[in-house]
């Protein structure tokens, strides 16, 4: 019929762009059915099994889904699945990936552009607040680099904050890598169809992702970023990891739904401690106060990986030039939360004219970020005492 | 009989002479103005028959015609029913016809003969000053406030009468004198909360030490200013304390803004020439209109014109009309504004400071990991305000909230007579060299007055490789450094410090927006 989904796939697909089909009905239906069969079924052609026909007793599912598994959503699935190249890996089949297949609620269809081979090696997933501090950037893009230059693959969930700067750093070690070796693919886990980008800004992001590793999704093409798709798909994100890295997370939000699936599944978390001051340093906080490993620099990680961590070593240089005493001390004083210059003269009594001095020359020397009238400390280890 | 009096009726913020020409005739006894009276000009009619028969005086039984020349201009305003009541007494000879060369009236009749107060009595007795001006008691303060001559003031009609034919004497203004101690009796401030807004003092103010630098460097060099902050953190407080920190208004200035707020009528009747720099906020829900000025006939002026010479204020620089703020663009630039009808065109001064205060994002907080804004909502929130309009705030200055420490600190910050001392004195320094603020610097005087050091100069080829600074940007860093330097008793040359000091206060609010190169 096809050439990107063979018929199964397409049934199978089709299925799950029904309403009101969740995973678990999904799952049900595909256990008792082959997906062309499965098909048949909603439709009213084919006799369900027991168990199949008491589901769709339930509130009308059966004519609901009798009503809506027609041709045309056939067709516009497959449609969109042609334009936007996406690919279908059902649970029954060889390509689907090795880690899901084995996971207590794995997806059964999976849709992906690029290709899933980015999965075959160690995994790491990195997660954090959608509004993260300037050094909370900056280490998520390091950590996800540096992670990336030693082979490790970054899965991440392409929402605006952490997810999308760890896939940068990701790409940016594939550009600088390319010539040499090719450092690990990123891997994105998202919510909505992958036809449908969200949020719109990351579009060239999603498109570099896929081209460059893979695109993963359980919904079907078309189908928006509603809001019980995201709880699933942090599910996902954390089946797929190995590690489940936190840098920056307030203590309640999707971060810690994603941290609550990896404990469920037994996967290590480690987290990124901030200072107390700072409110985005919340959540990964209270993760190392239960107990979570925190994370320093990327050693950390590799060796939660039971990974050789002597390469990385090379990596984790910090370029910066050593501080004078007094800046410095000034740099100890400020680190952790942002500032306002305001806050700067408070704090650190110098009057106004040197504090704009100072500032201007730590700016010069990367020691500190301005980003909208907010300063920021940016550190890496302890080089700055 | 013929008769012709002197008035005048107001545009803009200017007078404009009038003269009332009555001709009482033989005909059907009727009574018709001509000469583009508005609505209100029109209605005198009523009124002066009313107040002429309540004084005792008589009505002509005759076809009378008023004609308002110059015919072209449109009049509007109830300020010709004296003027048209005198004519008509003279035109019935009533009064010697002689006995008005000298004089010029403007004043509302009531229906009893008493003579109301109008608006705009400073401007239109300046276009009087040839003629003796007859007004209103109760504007007799502010029709004499700029005038150098006397200015006359009767009760009602009857009075008025009885003092043209020197049966009884005018109540006179004092005499006007710029120089004279006398005159700053007549001293006033503006606007109802005008003794409120004296009582603020910068010392109220806990903590904030940038933003009080910023205040001072913008009353200092007349630096438009711009406070990003978190609700709370004392935006409006501190810019109602700048006012306090503007030196009095020079003579030109005292006249052109009671000028200004005569014509709106704004004051009380003890008013008299304003030496005090005014302070206005409107609030940012206003129109087009009542920010720049306008009106169909009357050309009324706007916040911008009232704020002349003094501070204007915009809380909530987002949720004003895009195209209220970007009106402001012409008059920051030239000082004025010029407004054009198919009747008439005026120019109104617009010579304001500007400060206007905005929360950094949608939901208020702006600090990094505490602000629950996505990049997005951030970005939308700051396409308010338009790249140009921006840009002319040579002061971007973030506020922060003060501490509980700060707040129950007892110690107080300088007062506002301190700091007004620091920049009477910068001023000074600004005007000796060529006669304007530092904000107004031309690039070659600025080449001229503000010579950076070598390591100034270093600091600015940095910003302005990595792309910080505009041309435009460059110049204005270097007029408030000049500023900066001026307060800082160092009037040659622009040193690190001050430059430095310039720069941060000119927060790029979309900076944490753009992805950086990151650094590794």
């Amino acid at each position: 019929m096809s050439s990107i989904l063979s018929n199964e796939q397409l049934a199978a697909a089709s299925l799950s762009a029904l309403p009101k089909i969740g995973p678990k009905r999904l799952t049900t239906i595909l256990k008792y059915h082959d997906p062309q069969t499965a098909w048949a079924v909603v439709q009213g052609r084919a006799k369900p099994h027991v168990v199949v026909a008491a589901l769709m007793q339930e509130n009308g599912l059966g004519q609901m889904w009798r009503a809506n598994a027609t041709l045309s959503l056939q067709q516009q699935i497959l449609g969109r699945c042609k334009k936007a190249s996406i690919h279908v890996a059902l649970i029954s089949e060889e390509n689907y990936p090795r880690c899901l297949k084995n996971d207590i609620s794995p997806p059964a269809v999976l849709f992906y552009q690029g290709d899933l081979q980015a999965l075959a090696t160690r995994r790491v997933g990195m997660i954090g607040t959608r509004s993260a501090t300037a050094s909370g950037r900056y280490m998520t893009s390091h950590l996800a680099f540096e992670l990336a230059m030693n082979g490790v693959c970054v899965i991440s969930g392409l929402a605006r904050g952490i997810d999308a700067w760890a896939h940068h750093g990701v790409l940016r070690a594939r550009e600088k890598k390319s010539a040499s070796a090719i450092a690990a693919a990123p891997v994105g886990v998202v919510a909505s169809g992958l036809d449908y980008v969200y949020p719109k800004e990351h579009a060239d992001l999603w498109r570099n992702v896929a081209q460059a590793g893979a695109l993963v999704s359980e919904s079907p093409p078309g189908a928006p970023p509603e809001a019980f798709r995201f709880p699933l798909r942090n599910r996902i994100l954390a089946a797929l990891s190995e590690v489940l890295v936190v840098v920056e997370s307030k203590d309640r939000g999707g971060s810690m739904i994603t941290v609550d699936e990896a404990q469920k599944r037994d996967i290590t978390v480690l987290a990124v401690p901030g200072s107390p001051r700072n409110i985005a340093s919340a959540g990964t906080n209270m993760l190392v106060q239960q107990g979570c490993l925190p994370v320093v620099n990327v050693d950390d990680i590799l060796v939660a990986l039971g990974l050789d961590n002597r390469r990385a070593n090379d990596n984790s240089f910090d370029p910066r030039p050593r501080l004078a005493e007094s800046d410095a001390h000034v740099v100890a004083m400020m680190v952790g939360a942002p500032f306002t210059l305001d806050e700067f003269v408070m704090r650190t009594g110098v009057p106004l004219l040197e504090a704009a001095i100072c500032l201007g020359r730590l700016e010069a020397l990367g020691w500190v970020i301005n980003n909208s009238g907010w300063w920021e400390v940016i550190e890496f280890g302890q080089r700055y005492s | 009989m013929f008769a012709s009096v002197r008035s005048a009726t107001l545009l803009g913020v200017r007078g404009s002479r009038v003269d009332v020409e009555v001709h009482a005739g033989i005909g059907l006894p009727g009574f018709t103005v001509v000469g583009q009276p508005d609505e209100v000009c029109r209605e005198s009619r009523d009124r002066v028959r009313a107040a002429l028969l309540s004084c005792g005086l008589p009505w002509p039984t005759r076809r009378v015609t008023v004609n308002l020349a110059p015919t072209g201009d449109r009049k509007s305003g109830a300020c010709l029913d004296l003027a048209i009541a005198i004519g008509l007494l003279a035109a019935q000879e009533v009064v010697a016809i002689d006995a008005l060369a000298n004089f010029a009236f403007v004043a509302e009749l009531g229906l009893d003969g008493s003579l109301r107060p109008v608006r705009g009595a400073t401007p239109l007795v300046l276009a009087l000053t040839d003629r003796m001006a007859v007004v209103a008691p109760e504007n007799l303060a502010e029709a004499s406030a700029a005038t150098p001559a006397q200015v006359y003031s009767a009760k009602n009609l009857r009075d008025v009468v009885e003092c043209l034919s020197r049966r009884a004497d005018w109540q006179c203004s004092k005499s006007f004198d710029l120089n004279s101690g006398e005159s700053t009796s007549l001293n006033r401030d503006v606007g109802a909360d005008a003794t409120a807004l004296n009582s603020r003092d910068l010392a109220d103010v806990q903590g904030q030490p940038v933003a009080r630098r910023a205040l001072e460097i913008a009353a200092a060099g007349a630096h438009h200013l711009l406070l990003v902050g978190p609700p709370g953190a004392g935006k409006t407080m501190l810019a109602e304390r700048l006012v306090g920190l503007l030196p009095p208004l020079t003579d030109d200035e005292a006249i052109s803004t009671t000028m200004v707020h005569s014509s709106v009528q704004l004051e009380s009747p003890n008013a008299g020439l304003i030496r005090r720099a005014p302070y206005r906020a409107p609030h940012h829900s206003s129109s087009m209109v009542s920010m720049v000025g306008g009106g169909t006939a009357l050309m009324r002026p706007g916040e911008i014109s009232l704020a002349s010479n003094g501070v204007l204020f915009l809380d909530e620089l987002g949720e004003f009309a895009p195209s209220v703020l970007d009106a402001l663009r012409q008059p920051l630039e030239q000082g004025i504004v010029r407004l054009a009808r198919a009747r008439t065109s005026v120019v109104m001064p617009a010579k304001f400071l500007l400060v206007a205060a905005t929360n950094p994002c949608p939901c208020g907080e702006g600090t990094p990991g505490v602000c629950t804004c996505d990049d997005a909502a951030r970005a939308r929130y700051l396409r308010r305000f338009s790249g140009p309009l921006l840009d002319r705030f040579d002061l971007r200055v973030a506020v922060s909230r003060p501490n509980t420490n700060e707040l129950l600190s007892p110690e107080r910050g300088e007062s506002t007579s301190e700091v007004a001392k620091r920049v009477a004195n910068a001023r000074q320094i600004a005007f000796a060299r060529f006669k304007c603020a530092n904000s107004a610097l031309t690039r070659e005087q600025l080449d001229a007055v503000a010579p950076l050091s070598k390591k100034a100069e270093q600091r600015l080829r940095r910003e302005l490789e990595a792309g910080h600074l505009t041309g435009r940007g460059y110049h204005r860093v270097r007029r408030v450094a000049r500023t900066v330097a001026d307060l800082n008793g160092a009037p040659e040359v622009v040193d690190d410090a001050h430059l430095n000091l310039a720069l941060m206060m000119r927060v790029d609010l979309a900076s944490g927006l753009r992805s950086r190169e990151l650094v590794f």
